[in-house]
């Protein structure tokens, strides 16, 4: 943080703008692949989130995706205009989004440490995972509802927040 | 009758949860302290005796971890009871004089915490019957004995004495632990089932005794065991500890350094005495040479060391690793005799000897100084602790009719009946043993001396002490004139309890009376009086000998001071070699290392390589690993970083591949965005790395080269090994029957994983565990990135 901006000019001059300065490094084309493509990863992300548990995918997969969608906005528009135009957080201009990423890591790893927990209260061992079929739903029929997902989904937020953090500050350098 | 598992357990941690809560107490009562911390351990006393009248004999266990088998288990007997009564009645005394000794002293908090927490892992010790449960707690009284000693942080003998204490007791622990693991290898050999309870092992001693001679380890795990309860109990030649050790307040000398935490060693030795000494031991086995040998030698040496000593406190250092050696002695010896010596001289010892440390610590207050030479004539001063000191001055001496005595006398006669028996060279353990009682009876009345005799000059304003003081080395005073008046009664009620643990077989007490006659043994003990007493008057000069003797290699100190300085001299020159602040140095040793370790461990296990033929491949993935060599020649030959780093995501994505076509589609998506994520953060941080592209020397390149080499080999042998030893499909069969949902579901699946895609099954369910580690770890490296990055520039300034 002590060292000069202008470093930044020489290297990989399409793919890593100055934060401040969005228009003047990353073209039209780019920047409007992302707004479509932005989406679609999340969406994809989610998905293999949710389907992990028997088809490919998983929390962690669905966790680094999403990290890489964060990742491509970052990249093409800066830091700031996430942080400012999309979560309105103007105000915490000193710690940012990574006050953010942090208690989201937090979160997921509470989120696995207390779904492991949960079976101590019907007297299973810690992290014993099972799986609910709930039958005759209209529209989906059968629905298989495990409980790893919760587990999961503590992995998923470990990573997204996790490594955002880790981007958002090697970034910020 | 069992013991009840509510008041042992209470025993055991009720010391460690008020320590946990001391440092809120001392906010609360300030230096009042002292006298919450001695209710703790009259309550602790409270449930001891409980358990003491309501006979408890036997073992608990409170299940821990079922599926391991792992179970927190105690067993009270008459050892347990011994040293638990010493532990928590020395604690009330001690902590009540603390009240007085630490008026004023800097932290009271920290002080009463791990005086509170060392009571509990004492009696922890005591009362353990699992192996590991005694190591922990044998760890937990080294650490809380470091701190202790290290009371004064500020003082540069007081970190020495801590260091030295910590080094030596808690690596004697450990050779302690390879000999119970070892012990634990063979109650499998001997028994059904492995077993780490050490009621079990003794119960089977021959089956164990058998299966560790078989294999030649019953020396090793001997040699183990004497070297954890040798360090403990400042054995020769690891006596050294012990006097610095006395740079903690004396209370504490008092407590851990003369009445509990070095009879841990000895607490070792007669725990495990029955499982190596069967009825029908030779006089002179392995057990009996190791430590009646190892006993023999510290008590003369100690004592001679004790002569020449120039500080009260470190006389009475010496002088309990002397005793110790007594203990350790009498438990060496293959008869009865013996086993009564070491089971009476645990409670003769502390009783006399704790009460000798407060005396030390009343002088030491209210004269100003522990120099032998500066004091004298206390008795005008300091009344009653006069008596005690002279009370308990005698029975250290071993001089009838008190208590010391007794136990003495009982080491003399095993000795005398071991010689009879032996004949020829056996003879010289009486010798031994009188040779180092004789210098027992000479600082036992120097001690007792400094109150008798003119004041020297210089002595200031003695003042008199405080009753918190004055009351606790009284109390031990009259335990001392109680056991010497009625012994047998303390016999029969407690020390015989104490020889039934130390004999194999059934428990029988003991009596002993004043000597009628003139038999050989109190013959030894009258020869020592008499050479005592005429040496007496030349104790100056023996003193003076003693210390010209003491210069270089003789001592143990020498080697100790060497061996650290030069341990600390070599860590010196290697760390520039191998921590040099470059980032590629590092990366070569932990690689080098890592390679080392992983080919010098297959190499040692004779793991042999499975044959090449079975590697066959498809031509499709040939055509992408040859794609992924390509890649690879070319990240070495990169004119840039840029240019690196993306021929380097060739590699990665063509693996990614790779995979594909090894049917991993879990593996290959997870590669897919790692690789991305990871060209990001490379291009985020390539500006910042340096322009290194200098002609790097030919050395270097052919290092670097060799070093790539060797990691590549070791990565490639270690997926062969690793692959080979599928055990014939049952792992993937077992995945198959276990992970997937079974076709005659009900609606609810508790047991198995009920996933269709195994590899999550396995990552959130069978091995749940492994993942939750691993996010802890991935949530650590954030953490650490915003550590090392955001407060950087905030860090500690100095």
């Amino acid at each position: 943080m002590s060292d000069d901006a202008p470093a930044n000019e020489d290297v990989a001059a399409a793919e890593s703008p100055r934060p401040s300065d969005v228009d003047r490094s990353t073209t039209v084309v780019a920047r409007t692949v992302v707004r479509v493509v932005v989406p679609i990863i999340l969406v994809t992300a989610i998905s293999l989130l949710l389907q992990g548990h028997n088809l490919p995918g998983g929390g962690f997969i669905g966790g680094v995706l999403t990290a890489t969608a964060f990742v491509l906005v970052y990249v093409i528009f800066g830091l700031d205009y996430l942080q400012a135009t999309i979560l309105d957080r103007r105000d915490e201009v000193d710690e940012g989004m990574v006050s953010v990423y942090r208690r989201l890591f937090a979160l997921g790893l509470a989120l696995a440490a207390g779904s492991g927990l949960a079976p101590l209260l019907f007297d299973l061992p810690f992290l014993t995972q099972a799986v609910l079929f709930v039958e005759h739903l209209p529209l989906y029929g059968e629905l298989e509802v495990a409980s790893a997902l919760a587990f999961d989904l503590g992995v998923y937020f470990t990573v997204v927040g996790a490594l955002l953090t880790i981007i958002a500050e090697v970034g910020a350098e | 009758m069992p013991p009840t598992t509510d008041v042992v357990l209470a025993v055991v941690f009720l010391p460690f949860v008020a320590a946990a809560v001391t440092p809120l107490v001392f906010r609360l009562l300030g230096e009042r302290t002292a006298y919450y911390a001695a209710a703790v351990a009259l309550a602790c006393f409270a449930l001891v005796s409980k358990l003491y009248f309501a006979g408890a004999h036997g073992s608990v266990a409170v299940e821990w971890i079922p599926s391991l088998g792992v179970s927190l288990a105690f067993y009270v007997d008459g050892l347990a009871l011994l040293v638990a009564f010493l532990a928590s009645g020395v604690g009330v005394l001690i902590l009540t004089y603390s009240g007085g000794y630490m008026h004023g002293e800097p932290g009271q908090a920290k002080y009463y915490a791990s005086l509170l927490a060392f009571m509990g892992s004492m009696l922890g010790v005591a009362l353990a019957a699992d192996l590991v449960a005694l190591f922990v707690f044998w760890e937990l009284t080294s650490l809380s004995s470091f701190l202790l000693i290290g009371h004064y942080t500020g003082e540069e003998a007081s970190k020495y004495a801590a260091r030295k204490s910590m080094l030596i007791t808690v690596s004697g622990g450990l050779f302690m632990l390879v000999g119970f693991l070892v012990l634990v290898w063979a109650s499998g050999q001997a028994l059904p089932e492995t077993t780490y309870r050490i009621p079990v092992l003794i119960e089977h001693a021959d089956a164990v005794r058998t299966a560790l001679g078989d294999a030649g380890l019953l020396v090793p795990v001997l040699l183990l065991l004497a070297l954890g309860a040798g360090t403990k109990s400042a054995q020769v030649p690891f006596h050294i500890w012990l006097p610095n050790a006395m740079e903690a307040p004396t209370p504490v000398s008092a407590f851990l350094h003369s009445a509990t935490m070095v009879k841990a060693g000895v607490y070792l030795v007669g725990r495990f005495r029955p499982l190596f000494l069967p009825p029908e031991a030779p006089i002179l086995g392995e057990w009996t040479t190791l430590f009646a040998v190892l006993g023999l030698l510290t008590m003369t040496v100690a004592a001679v060391l004790a002569v020449s000593a120039t500080d009260i406190k470190e006389l009475l250092a010496y002088s309990t690793a002397s005793h110790l050696g007594l203990i350790v002695a009498g438990f060496g010896f293959a008869n009865a005799y013996g086993a009564e010596a070491g089971a009476f001289h645990i409670l003769n010892h502390a009783s006399f000897k704790a009460a000798l440390f407060l005396v030390a610590g009343i002088v030491a207050h209210e004269a100003g100084t522990r120099d032998i030479a500066k004091l004298g004539g206390l008795r005008k001063h300091l009344p009653v602790t006069a008596v005690v000191a002279v009370v308990a001055s005698l029975s250290m001496a071993g001089v009838p009719p008190f208590n010391g005595f007794y136990s003495k006398e009982l080491l003399f006669e095993a000795t005398y009946y071991a010689a009879e028996e032996m004949g020829g060279v056996g003879w010289l353990f009486p010798v031994v043993a009188v040779f180092g009682s004789v210098f027992t009876f000479l600082y036992s009345i120097k001690f007792a001396s400094l109150f008798f005799g003119d004041e020297p000059d210089g002595l200031g304003h003695v003042h008199r002490p405080p009753v918190t003081m004055l009351v606790p080395p009284a109390v031990l005073g009259v335990l001392v004139l109680a056991i010497s008046g009625q012994p047998n009664a303390f016999i029969e009620g407690l020390v015989g309890g104490v020889y039934g643990s130390v004999v194999p077989g059934d428990a029988h007490s003991f009596s002993v009376h004043l000597p009628t006659e003139l038999s050989p043994y109190f013959v030894m003990s009258l020869v020592t009086m008499a050479l005592g007493a005429v040496l007496f008057p030349f104790y100056d000069r023996i003193h003076a000998g003693v210390r010209t003797l003491l210069s270089g290699p003789v001592r143990a100190n020498w080697w100790y001071d060497n061996a650290v300085d030069g341990a600390t001299a070599l860590s010196k020159r290697v760390t520039p070699l191998v921590q040099n602040g470059l980032l590629r140095t590092y990366v070569i040793w932990a690689l080098a290392a890592v390679c080392a370790l992983a080919l010098g461990g297959y190499a040692a296990l004779g793991v042999s390589l499975p044959p090449l033929t079975e590697l066959a491949v498809t031509t499709p993935i040939l055509l992408v690993l040859l794609v992924a060599v390509v890649g690879a020649f070319a990240v070495g030959i990169a004119p840039s970083h840029v240019a690196g780093v993306l021929t380097l995501s060739i590699v990665g994505f063509m693996v990614a591949i790779f995979y594909i076509l090894a049917d991993a589609p879990d593996l290959a998506l997870t590669q897919l965005v790692v690789e991305t994520l990871v060209l990001v953060i490379f291009l985020l941080v390539l500006d910042r790395l340096p322009a290194f592209y200098g002609r790097p020397r030919a050395a270097v390149a052919v290092r670097d080269a060799a070093l790539s080499l060797v990691v590549g080999v070791t990565v490639f042998v270690t997926v062969l090994v690793s692959t080979a030893s599928n055990p014939n499909k049952a792992l993937a069969q077992f995945l198959a029957e276990r992970a997937g949902v079974p076709s005659e579901h009900g609606s609810l699946i508790v047991d198995y994983g009920g996933g269709g895609n195994v590899v999550n099954v396995i990552l959130v369910d069978f091995r749940g565990f492994d993942t939750l580690g691993e996010i802890s770890v991935v949530a650590m490296a954030a953490i650490a990135v915003l550590t090392l990055i955001r407060m950087r520039s905030r860090g500690e300034t100095q």
